[in-house]
């Protein structure tokens, strides 16, 4: 037997103490080495579940079993509290998964749902202010070219040809000159299609004078003559208009341009378009501090 | 120099009474941490009793009672009197409602139910919040008249009990009714009396969370109202909102002071 108070009593004491310290540390950490950490198995208070550690809260579950079966929670059964909860541990492990995929990186819904629900936080507080009745005005008058009617117009598209079409090899000058000519005809009262028949104009096609909505007359004349044609009046006749196909004279035969909407009439689009742009603005408010403490960095190429 | 023996036997009682105050000493230091140490440990299991007692009937234990009302009136102070008062009357500045006259805009006034709204919000923008719809601005939407509004106005303070013109009242609970325009119904009941699943509040009731004047109601309908409150879960952890419900909720019951 181990006589230890002897041991202990020996000169040689400074070594036996460090190495019988030593020892039970190495017993413990084997011990700790080859038994599994203890699992955390009991749930926290007020969690009705963890799923790999995230809890799902018991007033979650209460309020969902209720919401599904359509019963106050203490009328429900232990099956029907069993299936809610089943589908919660599920879900909360698709979200789980789906974190570990990193959807947000990668799925476009995710990545909108998340971006609107961040907006819909940065502008909740500016829902609960109404506006005035005097703000509202003040928006309509601001953004006026909103609330305004469609104009309509009918139009014919009268062109000289250049480059070797039914007028010949004609140079877009020599057009030029004779749609000059034959605008001071048609503004001196000749008839329309004698002047075309003498210079040789034709319908372009863009316009048969036929009577179109703005927009459509925009698709078709183009945004070159569109401008011009929307800004003659009734029997107007434009100047000669050099386009790529040849010369252009616009024969306004009826317009009725667009009309700004009375306030009263168009109330209720100015009030959505109020609190959006109101929200809008709170949203840009939060993007900039966003912007203001992330670390953005580009490449150089494409952007500079 | 040896002492004579009188002055040693001093000195030795000296030396024994310094070593018995030590002793006393060291067992009233561990006296007293002991009773920390169970003081703590009661408070802890207290806490956790709060939230593992099912809410219908965390309210049964007076000592639990008595201690989740002393932990939340200071939360209550921090958290919710610069809104609701430190009174719990409400500020119809605010709209914030009174909590203690036991109409509740959402849910049935159980703890369950205030909990969920402490723990959500209203009108949060978190999902879970109280959020299924808001009051409409019928004015500023054009949806209805000045004079429609005036007449419904008329209702209300009719089905209210006050004063008003009977003429304009029956125009106003057309109105009340009419599905393409105001559908005041849809929300509010065709009792009138509300539903606490939209927080909407009963119109019978002398209960008005902005005022209870014809201005105030004509303001309402004609600018709507967005009234919101903040969720506290990870603001404040499960068991003090716990505390906090319990403590609005024995306020709401005459169960507690203030």
């Amino acid at each position: 037997m181990i006589d230890w108070t002897y041991a202990l009593r020996r000169p040689h004491r400074s070594v036996v103490l460090p190495a019988i310290g030593a020892a039970i540390g190495l017993m413990l950490g084997g011990y700790g080495l080859f038994h599994a950490a203890p699992q955390m198995t009991a749930v926290p208070a007020g969690y009705i579940a963890l799923v790999n550690q995230k809890g799902i809260l018991a007033s979650d579950f209460m309020a969902q079993t209720s919401a599904v079966t359509g019963k106050p929670f203490e009328q429900t059964t232990r099956a029907e509290r069993d299936k809610t909860l089943q589908d919660m541990i599920d879900e909360e492990l698709l979200v789980q998964r789906g974190v570990l995929l990193d959807l947000p990186e990668t799925t476009t819904e995710v990545r909108d749902v998340m971006s609107a629900a961040v907006n819909a936080q940065a502008d909740a507080a500016s829902k609960g202010v109404p506006p005035t009745d005097a703000q509202l005005h003040a928006y309509y008058d601001a953004h006026r070219a909103r609330y305004s009617t469609t104009g309509t117009m009918q139009v014919r598209d009268l062109l000289l040809r250049v480059g070797g079409y039914q007028n010949a090899n004609q140079s877009t000058a020599q057009a030029q000159t004779d749609a000059v000519d034959a605008l001071y005809r048609l503004r001196a009262g000749a008839p329309v299609e004698q002047v075309m028949q003498h210079f040789g104009l034709v319908d372009s096609g863009r316009a048969d004078g036929g009577e179109v909505l703005d927009f459509a007359a925009k698709l078709h004349l183009g945004i070159k003559l569109f401008p011009i044609a929307a800004a003659l009046s009734d029997g107007e006749i434009s100047e000669p208009v050099v386009d790529a196909d040849g010369v252009h004279l616009l024969l306004m035969q009826r317009r009725q341009p667009p009309r700004v909407a009375d306030f009263a009439g168009v109330r209720p689009k100015v009030y959505a378009d109020y609190v959006e742009s109101v929200a809008k603005r709170a949203q840009d408010e939060a993007l900039s501090i966003l912007r203001r403490d992330a670390q953005i960095q580009i490449a150089p190429g494409p952007v500079s | 120099m040896i002492d004579p023996p009188a002055t040693r036997q001093s000195a030795i009682s000296g030396g024994k009474r310094r070593i018995f105050a030590g002793i006393a000493l060291v067992l009233m230091l561990l006296l007293g941490a002991g009773l920390l140490l169970q003081h703590r440990l009661r408070q802890q299991q207290l806490w956790n009793r709060l939230l593992t007692t099912d809410s219908t009937r965390v309210t049964q234990g007076r000592e639990l009672t008595a201690f989740a009302i002393s932990k939340a009136r200071p939360l209550y102070a921090s958290h919710c009197a610069a809104c609701h008062g430190a009174d719990m009357h409400g500020d119809r500045s605010k709209g914030a409602p009174n909590l203690v006259d036991k109409y509740w805009l959402f849910g049935d006034g159980s703890v369950f139910e205030i909990e969920r709204t402490l723990l959500y919000g209203v009108r949060s923008e978190q999902s879970k919040s109280h959020n299924v719809t808001d009051m409409p601005a019928f004015g500023l939407t054009g949806r209805l008249s000045a004079a429609e509004i005036r007449n419904l106005v008329q209702y209300l303070l009719q089905l209210k009990g006050q004063p008003h013109q009977a003429a304009a009242a029956t125009e106003g609970r057309a109105v009340y009714f009419d599905l393409a325009k105001a559908n005041c119904a849809d929300c509010h009941g065709d009792t009138a009396q509300g539903n606490s699943n939209y927080g909407a509040p009963d119109l019978t009731t002398d209960v008005w969370h902005s005022g209870d004047d014809a201005e105030v109601f004509y303001d309402a309908i004609y600018s709507g109202q967005h009234r919101s409150m903040p969720g506290w879960i990870g603001s404040l952890n499960l068991a003090q909102i716990r505390a906090l419900a319990l403590y609005v909720y024995a306020r709401s019951q005459g169960i507690a002071d203030d």
